[in-house]
């Protein structure tokens, strides 16, 4: 089974962003939940070549209003 | 229930055999944490070295004494940390702690894992070899991050803010 090591980088540089496992490839568009904040995915590449069942991809993530947060 | 296909999908133990992957998981423990849960502060002794089965933690790191902490990175599933200390047996170089209900993490003490490396010196070889790598790739991610901080930077002066 592939597991897809992704280092997620927030637009700006203000936030450190996160390293996380997912069992699924990430695709742009996609929502992700860093720390208690909620990311999309921008733009995703291949920051290495693959280790056997090992992929390393590198994700640009922006920060996603939420109905949550709208309302604060 | 198997944790073995758990271990598989953790970069530290990549290229260890199951009976290998077996040996380690028999040395672990299993403890969970809670939102707001620290795991341990910075400036610690402690030797165990820790990985996420589920859910997510942030590392923290105050510079100087009486300023403000700094989130590093959040770390979530399959990550390590804790490692530092393994490797140097300096004290804890961050303060990490859990940011999600129910995160679940798998601690490996020190002495324990040094036993089975010298017993089996092929798992350490493979452990030592893969916290290398995945401490590269924290640098890879640091590094990216430091370019989104300029470009960011960068964008905030052609704006003319």
């Amino acid at each position: 089974m592939i597991t897809y090591k992704v280092s997620y980088v927030v637009i700006g540089g203000e936030h450190p962003g996160a390293i996380a496992n997912e069992i699924e490839r990430p695709c742009v568009g996609a929502r992700v939940r860093i720390g208690r904040g909620t990311f999309e995915i921008v733009e995703i590449h291949e920051v290495l070549p693959p280790r056997e069942d090992f992929v390393f991809l590198h994700a640009t993530v922006r920060p996603v209003e939420t109905a949550e947060h709208a309302a604060e | 229930m198997t944790l073995l296909p758990l271990m598989k999908a953790v970069e530290l133990f990549h290229g260890l055999t199951d009976a290998q992957l077996q040996r380690l998981l028999d040395i672990s423990q299993e403890v969970v944490y809670h939102d707001g849960d620290v795991i341990f502060e910075q400036g610690a002794a402690g030797d165990a070295l820790y990985f996420i089965s589920e859910g997510q933690v942030e590392i923290c790191i105050r510079c100087t004494p009486g300023t403000a902490e700094r989130t590093e990175v959040f770390l979530g599933r399959g990550q390590i940390f804790g490692e530092m200390a393994l490797v140097d047996r300096g004290t804890r170089s961050a303060t990490v702690r859990c940011c999600q209900d129910d995160t679940i993490l798998r601690v490996i003490q020190g002495d324990a894992f040094t036993a089975l490396c010298e017993a089996d010196t092929a798992i350490g070889y493979v452990i030592m070899r893969n916290i290398a790598c995945d401490l590269s790739f924290k640098l890879r991610h640091r590094n990216l991050n430091l370019d989104a901080s300029s470009q960011g930077a960068a964008a905030l002066e052609e704006g003319g803010l």
